[in-house]
Order: C-alpha cells, then sequence, then structure tokens
C-alpha cells in the first residue's frame, strides 16, 4: 500500500475543451506531490474528485484503496482538507466555527489545534464574516490540519497570506511533512511547490503534461552561464569553441551556454584573455523547466 | 443518517430568523383572534341582520303560528272523531286484552300484530254501522286506533276519554320532539317546544268539551278557526313577552315587541285560512302555509334575496382567522423563512463553499441531507407549536368555546397550516438539494411557493367563503394552481371530513419531494 492517492485516466469533460482529461497520477506515503497550472486548467476539479464530491466520467480515483466516489466518507477518516474556495458555515466567530468543526471531526483534544492557532498568530475570537482574507485562509488551515490525519490536500492554501505568513505556513508544512504525513498541494506559484514538493505535476488545459521529480531538478549535471563579451571579436570566437550555446544574441554580444559540471574548469580556462562585461550563472528552476516543456507540448500540438 | 453537531451547527446559524419569523407571527395572530374578538365587528352585520335576517325570522314565526294554527285544529278534528270511539273504549280493550292473555308471554310483535287486527276489525264494524265514513277516514282511525291499542297495553289503568286523549297528547308531544330534532334543535329546545305542543293539544280539547257540554252542539270545524287563531295569537304574545322580559327589556318595549308579533301571527293565519278557503285556487295546505309565511326576502329577487341574507349570515370570523389569516397573512412569514432556510441549508452552502468543511469531515452526504431536513421540520414544528399556544390562549381571552372559533377549531387550524408549511419545505428542500446555485433553488422553490401564495390570495375572491355579490367564479380557477389549497379551512370551520384526506395530501406532497431532494443529492457533483 505504497500508493495512498491514486488516479486512473481520471475524465470530466465539461465541454469546450473544459475539465479534465485522462489524468492519471499516485502519490506515494509520505510524498508531497504539487500541482501547478493557470487559472481553469483543472487543478480543482482533479482535488474534487479526489474528495468525493464530484463523479468522474471515467476512470477512477482512489485513496487508501477505497474509492473516493463510492466511500467519499470512509476516505474523509484519512483526508483532511483545505478548499480552494473560503466560505465558512453561517457561524458568528472563527472559535465558533472550530468547535463546531471539532465536534463533527469528534474531536475532543484541541491542543495540536491550540499550537496551530498560536503558529499562525490567528485572532479566533474574531466575526467570522469581517475576517480578511488571510484570517480566513488561516482559519481554513487551522480547521483542517487540527484532526492531524495521514493525508493533506490543500487546494491554492497560500492565497491571500502576506509574504510572512506565506512563510510560517511553508514552514508548517515542513513540519507535518516530517511527521510522515502524505501531501497534495496545488498552487499557482513554481517556486513555494519547488521548496516543499517531492514531485510537481503540471496541468495544462485538463491535462497532465508532466510530472517533474524536484530532487532531479535541483541536481543536474549541468549549469548554465550566460556571457557577454565588450568586443564584438571575442564574441566570435568564443562562438568557435566547443560549448553547448543555449541561446545567442549576436545583438549584446552575449551568450547562454550549458556547461557539465565536469567541464567546469576547461569552461573558466578557456574565458581567460577575453574583455568580459559579465559572467553570472542562469539559475535553473521549475519555472524554467515547465516552460520548456509548456513550449514544446504547444510546438507539438501545433504541428499537429 | 444524523449528526448532532452538525443539527446545533444549523440551529445556531439559524436560530435569530426563526425567533423573528415566530414572535412576528405570533403577534399578528393574537391581534387578530382578540382585539377583532373583542371589538364586536359584528355590529355591521347585526344592522344587516335587522333588516334582512330579521325576515327570516319572521318568516319562521309564520311558520310557528300557521303549525300551531292547524295543530289546534287537527286536535280538534282527531278528538270529535275519538269521541265517536270512546262508546266502544271498553268493549275494545276487552276484546284486545283477551286476544292478548291467549298469549303465553307475548312479544311486542304480537302486540302490534294484535293491535292491528283489532283496530280493523272494529273499525270494519264501525264502517257497516255508519256507510257515510270514507276510505280515507277509515284508514287514519284505524291506525290511531291501533295505536291507542298498544298505549292501552303499556298504560292499562287509563280508561276511556282518559285513554283517548292521554294517548293523543302523547302522541302530538312525541311527534312535535322528533320534528324539533330533526329541525336541529337540542334536546332541551325540542322538549320545551314538544310541551307546548301538547299544552295546546290539551288547551284546544278543553275548549272542545266546553262547546261540547252547550246545547245541540255538532261538531264543526269552522266553528273552531276564530278560537284557534286567538289561542294561537295569544300564545305569540305571552310567549315573545316572557321571552324579552326575560332577556331584561324593559316592560313597555317587551309589550311593543309582543303585540307587533301577535299581528304577524294574525296575518299570517288569516292569510292562510283565506288560501285554504278559496276552493277555486284549489290550493295544497303546504302551498297556503308557503303563501302565508312570506318574508321580505321572499319578495326581492330571489339572488338578490340570497347575496343580502349570506352577507348577514356569514361567518366574519372564518373569513378573516381560517381563509384570510391561516391560509394567507399567517403563512407569509413562515413562508418566507422555510424558503430562505431551506435555500441555505443545501444549496447555499454548496454555492459558497461552505458545505466542504462538513463534508471533509466523515460525514455522510445522507447525513447531512436527513440532518438539515429534520432542522427544518423541527423549527416549522416548534413555529406551529408556539402559534398554537399563542391561538389557544387568544381564544381564551376572546371567550373560549363561546368565540366564534372554539379551541378544536383552532388547533385544526394550527394543525393544517403546519402540514401546509410541511409540503412546502419539503419542496423548497428539494429544489435546495437538486440544485447547486442559491439562484436556482431560490427562484423555483421559493418563487413556486410565493406564486403558490399569490394564487391563493386571488383565489380567495372566487371562493365560497366571499359573499357571492363580491365573488368571481372564475377567479376560483387560481385555487386550482395552489398547494395550498389542499388546507381547506372552509371544512374545517363547517365540520366537515373533506380537510382529512387533504392533509395526507399535503403529508404525501412533503415525503415524496424530501424523499426525492435526499436521493438526488447523494448523487450529484458538487462543486466545493
Amino acid at each position: 500500500m505504497n500508493e495512498v492517492i491514486k488516479a486512473n485516466n481520471l475524465t470530466k469533460d465539461y465541454g469546450n475543451n473544459r475539465g479534465i482529461f485522462d489524468i492519471t497520477f499516485d502519490v506515494k506515503k509520505g510524498e508531497t506531490f504539487g500541482f501547478v497550472g493557470t487559472n481553469g486548467s483543472g487543478k480543482t476539479t482533479t482535488i474534487r474528485h479526489i474528495m468525493g464530491f464530484l463523479k468522474p466520467q471515467k476512470g477512477s480515483c482512489e485513496v487508501m484503496g477505497l474509492d473516493c466516489w463510492k466511500k467519499a466518507s470512509e476516505i474523509k477518516n484519512h483526508v483532511e482538507y483545505v478548499p480552494g474556495e473560503i466560505a465558512f458555515p453561517d457561524l458568528r466567530t472563527g472559535t465558533d466555527f472550530l468547535k463546531s468543526q471539532a465536534e463533527l471531526l469528534k474531536l475532543k483534544n484541541m491542543d495540536y489545534a491550540n499550537y496551530l492557532i498560536n503558529k499562525l498568530q490567528l485572532d479566533t475570537s474574531a466575526n467570522l464574516k469581517r475576517m480578511s482574507k488571510g484570517m480566513k485562509q488561516k482559519t481554513a488551515i487551522v480547521t483542517a490540519l487540527m484532526a492531524d490525519k495521514d493525508i493533506l490536500i490543500l487546494d491554492e492554501p497560500t492565497t491571500g497570506l502576506d509574504p510572512l505568513m506565506r512563510v510560517t505556513f511553508l514552514d508548517l508544512l515542513k513540519e507535518e511533512k516530517e511527521k510522515g504525513k502524505t501531501i497534495l498541494i496545488s498552487s499557482q506559484m513554481f517556486n513555494e511547490l519547488e521548496s516543499i514538493c517531492d514531485r510537481v505535476a503540471l496541468i495544462f488545459e485538463g491535462r497532465i503534461i508532466d510530472i517533474a521529480n524536484i530532487k532531479e531538478l535541483q541536481n543536474l549535471p549541468y549549469k548554465m552561464f550566460k556571457v557577454e563579451f565588450l568586443a564584438p571579436k571575442d564574441y566570435n570566437e568564443f562562438k568557435k569553441m566547443q560549448f553547448e550555446v543555449v541561446r545567442d544574441q549576436e545583438k549584446y554580444n552575449q551568450v547562454t551556454v550549458k556547461v557539465f559540471n565536469n567541464d567546469i574548469q576547461n569552461f573558466f580556462k578557456s574565458l581567460q584573455g577575453y574583455k568580459l562585461k559579465f559572467i553570472a550563472e542562469v539559475d535553473y528552476n521549475l519555472e524554467k523547466y515547465f516552460m520548456e516543456v509548456l513550449k514544446k507540448y504547444q510546438g507539438g500540438e501545433n504541428n499537429v | 443518517m444524523f449528526s448532532k453537531a452538525l443539527f446545533k451547527q444549523t440551529v445556531k446559524a439559524h436560530w435569530a430568523r426563526w425567533v423573528s419569523v415566530t414572535v412576528a407571527t405570533c403577534v399578528m395572530l393574537a391581534i387578530v383572534i382578540i382585539v377583532l374578538g373583542n371589538l364586536g365587528i359584528s355590529d355591521i352585520r347585526d344592522s344587516l341582520k335587522n333588516v334582512f335576517v330579521q325576515a327570516d325570522q319572521e318568516s319562521s314565526v309564520k311558520e310557528e303560528c300557521v303549525d300551531s294554527y292547524e295543530l289546534y285544529l287537527t286536535t280538534t278534528d282527531t278528538y270529535s272523531q275519538a269521541l265517536s270511539i270512546s262508546n266502544y273504549m271498553t268493549l275494545i280493550t276487552q276484546s284486545y286484552d283477551g286476544q292478548i292473555s291467549s298469549i303465553e308471554q307475548p312479544t311486542q310483535e304480537d302486540k302490534e300484530r294484535i293491535a292491528n287486527s283489532e283496530a280493523e276489525k272494529w273499525i270494519n264494524m264501525m264502517g257497516a254501522m255508519d256507510p257515510s265514513m270514507s276510505e280515507d277516514k277509515k284508514l287514519e282511525l284505524k291506525q290511531f286506533l291501533s295505536g291507542l291499542l298498544l298505549f292501552h297495553d303499556a298504560n292499562p289503568t287509563l280508561q276511556n276519554l282518559d285513554l283517548i286523549t292521554s294517548y293523543y297528547y302523547d302522541t302530538v308531544y312525541n311527534q312535535a320532539y322528533t320534528l324539533s330534532l330533526d329541525e336541529g334543535y337540542t334536546e332541551e329546545e325540542a322538549q320545551e317546544r314538544a310541551q307546548t305542543s301538547k299544552q295546546l293539544a290539551i288547551d284546544a280539547i278543553a275548549y272542545y268539551e266546553a262547546e261540547n257540554d252547550t246545547e245541540g252542539f255538532t261538531y264543526n270545524r269552522s266553528d273552531f278557526e276564530e278560537p284557534a287563531t286567538n289561542y294561537v295569537n295569544q300564545l305569540m304574545y305571552s310567549n315573545v313577552y316572557d321571552m324579552q322580559i326575560a332577556d331584561g327589556v324593559a316592560e313597555d318595549e317587551a309589550k311593543q315587541y309582543a303585540v307587533a308579533v301577535k299581528v304577524i301571527s294574525n296575518t299570517a293565519i288569516t292569510t292562510y285560512q283565506f288560501w285554504i278557503d278559496d276552493t277555486t285556487a284549489g290550493v295544497t295546505k303546504d302551498e297556503a302555509k308557503a303563501q302565508a309565511c312570506q318574508s321580505i326576502s321572499d319578495q326581492i329577487p330571489e339572488k338578490v334575496a340570497e347575496a343580502l341574507s349570506e352577507l348577514g349570515n356569514m361567518d366574519i370570523y372564518g373569513l378573516i382567522i381560517g381563509s384570510i389569516f391561516y391560509r394567507i397573512a399567517g403563512l407569509l412569514l413562515p413562508l418566507v423563512f422555510v424558503i430562505m432556510t431551506a435555500n441555505a441549508l443545501l444549496a447555499g452552502q454548496v454555492d459558497s463553499g461552505s458545505m466542504a468543511y462538513v463534508l471533509s469531515t466523515p460525514t455522510k452526504r445522507r447525513t447531512v441531507t436527513v440532518t438539515q431536513m429534520l432542522y427544518l421540520i423541527f423549527s416549522l414544528f416548534c413555529m406551529y407549536a408556539v402559534l398554537t399556544v399563542v391561538s389557544v390562549i387568544s381564544v381564551w381571552v376572546s371567550g373560549g368555546n363561546s368565540f366564534a372559533i372554539n379551541y378544536g377549531e383552532i388547533l385544526l387550524l394550527n394543525l393544517g397550516a403546519f402540514l401546509t408549511m410541511f409540503a412546502i419545505a419539503g419542496f423548497c428542500f428539494m429544489c435546495s438539494a437538486i440544485f447547486n446555485r442559491s439562484k436556482h433553488s431560490l427562484s423555483i422553490g421559493g418563487g413556486l411557493s410565493m406564486f403558490a401564495l399569490v394564487c391563493t390570495i386571488l383565489g380567495l375572491f372566487g371562493s365560497s367563503v366571499v359573499p357571492s355579490a363580491m365573488r368571481i367564479p372564475a377567479m376560483d380557477f387560481f385555487n386550482y394552481l395552489s398547494i395550498i389549497t389542499f388546507f381547506d379551512t372552509v371544512s374545517i370551520l363547517n365540520g366537515t371530513l373533506d380537510f382529512l384526506w387533504k392533509f395526507g395530501a399535503l403529508i404525501a406532497i412533503g415525503v415524496v419531494t424530501i424523499i426525492i431532494g435526499i436521493f438526488r443529492f447523494d448523487k450529484k457533483d458538487l462543486p466545493l
């Protein structure tokens, strides 16, 4: 039972090319899995299927081996959820809401809830309706996490949080992760996912285009350097050398080259004698990676 | 299937709305019952009554006079015949007793059979002696005699004329008694009326006896017409006078009124006798009576008379409390409560997304729907429980069972209103369960419920509770469009049982819509 969450050809066609199509992925025990994609790409729809709110047209999804649609209430014994849209029941204060939710969860011990409240600096006595978006989001997070179950599903949990709170929240997620929880999180922010996820799936127009392994991405066997020469002569000479040019901007006498780790010594040596305006390592991250993948995908699509 | 935690949450979310609707409706109801009950809204109707309903009363007074007059003359007729057989009475009874004694332990059937055959035997004998006796008269006498024999059997000590008169008084009493009961008088009133009739027969026979003692008397019906008229006139006079005095009317006024009634009595009897005497007109006694008892409402065109007397007789409390308050005004606020609450229980939460929190706990959708449905029904039940208490107290303040609407009726009205709201709540709940958007749930569930209420308002102008002068029969069409029509306040207030199957229909609508809603909610996609 290594695969805690599993989706098989999950399809929900809303027409006009909207919906999700043949979504297949799995999340292993203890793994943190991210979904990234633009608005309307199908992240939320996928999560709703896993939560058992939507019935798949085709395919299926399971949590802990239980069908998400048929055993919707049983899987909730393992799953905690932060919904994408924050709207609370018609209660007066945050405390009322947390109490009511604890009763529904049959949760007696509120120690962990209080820990979370302190950590997120949440004032639960505030009126639910007058809460700012950030406070609402914090309340939603506490509500979800307080039961301390095995699987955590979050739909864009950081929207509305200020940058400092976002860091606190990501710390919290890391804590949860260290406890061995399985986490499924969706976001529009690549860097956020990159910092906590083991794997990230890119969803575009309802389809998973690629699943990236963050560790592999961070331990690439090569680096990229951007070099700008002062003289065009130098620029032209450098280009004749045997380095792989990824990007060439003649106008500025600028090249970006891909250098394998064992070739770095060689690369710097060969630059000796040239007059450089600057040299910089180009960060290669998830965002760049997915942009490349997306370009390829769209190119391929257009060719068809 | 039921979540206490969710129920608590729902109660907390909606209690303010519940309290305001309940209080407002209770205040309205108390005002309607107490204030209207004590303001004497019947004043206007009373003056109508004085003109038109009194005419009907006058007509019934006239009927009573004619009936009494006819009874007086029938008594003298019967007595004169009875006298003719009184000489044979000892013989007849002895013969009957002989027949009876030949049977061991005679049953009632045996007695009736023997009385019949004895009567036939004796009447045939008398017929043979007096050939002028008509067949009709024979039959009449035969029936009288057989009844008499049975009466003799029950009262063996009575002899001859005493037997005959006692039997006759008894018959008059019994006839008047049963007739009065048939006409809707209470047992006590019927006894009183029967006693009056019996007294009349006694007086008539006493008068006859006095006349009989005079030299050369032969019975002639027309000789007794005048004394009969005088007797009845005097009877009406004294009865009315006594009644007025008992009601606390001043002596002079009572006298005046009694004289007026005496005049009415005299007119009626004279008219009646006039029609009977005029053989060329060839009218029966009933036709003559109808002519004599005409009232104002008989003289104006029938439809106008109907409309006016209907207006006078209109049950204004029934109309205002039953048809207007319980079916329209008093339903409005609970209806708004149901529409808003039913929507907020499911569709509103799905629309806003707050349902996600309940459903991300191990709570089944079925548990959510059943719990929310129970809250809706329970809150309505409590609302009508409070309303019932308030209405019962209001009726008590307004005079209890002597108020136009008694305790039983007010309880049934509350029950009916609750069942109506139950059916509407079921429908709104179903809409709330089916739709994911508040606006759809509200426009279908709330819209159709409001439509039903508006139809009931329009339909009121076509329903039978509105006097025919104001009624537009075509408007009754609206009643067929409204679920509230199943709440039959007219049937409840009239004491018919039609309302029962309609209650059943309301329960069925509520139950079926709730079940549809619950099953649909289990199977649909939720955008949470």
